[in-house]
């Protein structure tokens, strides 16, 4: 009995075997072709990315010191255009 | 009975504390009781002058015309030209992954009032470059030369003028060089009256027969203000020739940089390290030109020496923070970023860029509480929504659309001229679109539009 099913594994090992030369002889039926001529197509797709996050640049003395001395700047005219503004009023 | 200080002294006492008004106060009331008394009426000057002195160095003056209508070569060599850092770009991240300005520069990790190279080709894109001081832009300094000529005068002294520039005999005071040096500064920094100034100083430069100098300084400063910048380099070679200072060198340079030969102002920069060597200014001077032509492994490499004379200069550290985030190492820049902690300026954009650092280096603990704070420090709207942006981003790469949605918004509702925000917005109003159903794209459609209209160089739209 044992011989007999050893017999019968090597029968199907070599049935497989056998089945992949056929696979190989299929194969090579089936031979690449790489066309060197004609169109081309490629589809590009765009996809639209997200902006990067952005490292903000720190300010030198300078610059800060101008930025302040703008703001002191705009809040003084805001100041004397709101006294002007008083004036007429307090006038009328 | 008190015993009070004399009120010349005390004025002085004030000065050496900086208590600039106080001082000139306190001269005001000595000038009221005696008009002649000249010592009370340079003091004041030079207090009223502190107040409102910037270096000069940091600063750059071009406006639009001078931008447009320069004389200078039109076609230089590759390499040679701040106007075409395009195409010297030598190490360094792809506009891709790092921003670019609307001048088409990488965002630098420093800002600084000068007008950054990439000067625009036509009238239309020069006048659509940001011009206010808010931006994460390079700005132009015509918002400081403005607020000079108009408001510097106006902070100071509301009630007008104390010493009337017209009626001024410049030729006694030439004569005086101590008191014409105070007087210069009080007429060039806070009167701007440069045509004043330069009368003055040529009086007194031909009084000190041509030996002075600090005169041929002041005189190179007034001619670049006025945008002769061959006569100003004339005046400061002259001046060079005579002593060698370090700051002739760096407003030679700056001469050399508006004239748009960066080549000729790193010469000049390397000459005065064979005199200086070693001097922090020069290097970083160095280091910004490297900058502006794009170059930026030589950028990094002069930073690098910046550092090593003074390991507490913000520009630098600034600088190679920014270069190695976008090249990809987070935890290096995180580590430049740290240096700040320890002793440079506390404000929101350091916060934000730390909490950058920390999200994309994986230090998740951190991250939240940075932008926390940076969004606690924010000085103005436009910083608000440069970190809700930012947020926004850390809530896409923890997969939470909709805090990234909100925070978007949050962006868009302190700033609404953000145009990465509404790109992003756009962006994710896609994905919504095509995960759940086709639902509103045409608002995303026109939120691209609107982002491309803000930011025509950007890629990603």
């Amino acid at each position: 009995m044992p011989k007999a099913a050893g017999k019968r594994i090597r029968r199907t090992f070599r049935k497989k075997l056998s089945n992949n030369s056929d696979m190989a002889e299929m194969k090579s039926m089936f031979r690449e072709v790489l066309p060197k001529q004609g169109q081309l197509s490629v589809e590009d797709i765009t996809t639209m990315v997200l902006c990067k996050p952005k490292l903000l640049p720190l300010k030198s003395l300078t610059l800060e010191k101008l930025e302040k001395m703008q703001q002191a700047a705009q809040d003084t005219i805001r100041q004397q255009e709101m006294a002007e503004k008083e004036q007429p009023q307090i006038s009328h | 009975m008190g015993l009070e200080m004399e009120p010349l002294l005390l004025a002085w006492s004030y000065f050496r504390h900086r208590k600039f008004q106080l001082c000139a106060d306190l001269c005001m009331q000595m000038l009221e009781k005696s008009p002649y008394d000249q010592a009370a009426r340079i003091l004041k000057a030079r207090a009223l002058n502190e107040v409102v002195y910037i270096e000069e160095i940091d600063v750059d003056q071009e406006g639009i015309a001078g931008m447009i209508l320069n004389k200078n070569a039109q076609v230089p060599r590759p390499g040679t030209s701040l106007k075409l850092p395009g195409s010297n770009q030598t190490g360094g991240p792809s506009p891709a992954v790092r921003p670019i300005t609307q001048a088409g520069i990488p965002i630098t990790g420093f800002l600084r009032p000068s007008v950054q190279s990439g000067r625009p080709s036509t009238m239309e894109q020069a006048i659509r470059t940001p011009r206010i001081a808010y931006t994460a832009y390079p700005i132009a300094s015509s918002s400081g030369r403005f607020f000079r000529l108009v408001m510097a005068s106006m902070l100071t002294s509301p009630d007008g003028p104390f010493i009337n520039l017209s009626r001024l005999n410049l030729r006694k005071y030439a004569q005086k060089p101590k008191l014409a040096k105070a007087l210069f500064e009080y007429i060039f920094h806070h009167e701007n009256d440069v045509k004043t100034a330069v009368d003055l100083a040529a009086l007194s430069t031909e009084h000190s027969q041509y030996k002075d100098w600090w005169w041929k300084v002041q005189i190179g400063e007034c001619y670049y203000r006025l945008g002769m910048y061959l006569e100003a380099e004339k005046q400061f070679k002259s001046a060079l020739k005579q002593q060698e200072m370090v700051d002739t060198f760096l407003y030679l340079a700056k001469v050399y940089i508006s004239l748009d030969q960066p080549v000729t102002a790193l010469n000049l920069f390397k000459q005065g390290l064979d005199k200086f060597p070693g001097e922090e200014t020069l290097l970083c001077g160095i280091a910004r030109i490297y900058e502006e032509m794009n170059n930026i492994s030589s950028t990094t490499e002069y930073h690098k020496e910046v550092l090593k004379q003074d390991n507490t200069q913000v520009e630098a550290t600034a600088c190679i923070g920014s270069n190695h985030f976008y090249s990809d190492q987070p935890e290096v820049a995180l580590r430049f970023y740290r240096r700040f902690l320890q002793m440079g300026p506390y404000n929101s954009q350091l916060f934000n860029n730390l909490g950058i650092c920390c999200f994309y280096a994986q230090q998740y603990d951190m991250t939240l509480t940075s932008f926390e704070r940076a969004l606690s420090l924010a000085e103005n709207e436009e910083e608000v929504a440069e970190v809700w942006h930012n947020l926004g981003h850390v809530a896409v790469g923890i997969g939470d659309t909709n805090l990234a949605h909100q925070c978007f918004r949050l962006g868009l509702v302190n700033s609404n001229k953000h145009a990465e925000t509404y790109n992003n917005l756009a962006v994710l109003e896609m994905w919504k679109g095509h995960v759940k159903h086709m639902g509103d794209l045409q608002r995303s459609y026109i939120a691209a539009q609107k982002s491309e209209a803000a930011f025509p160089d950007h890629l990603g739209t």
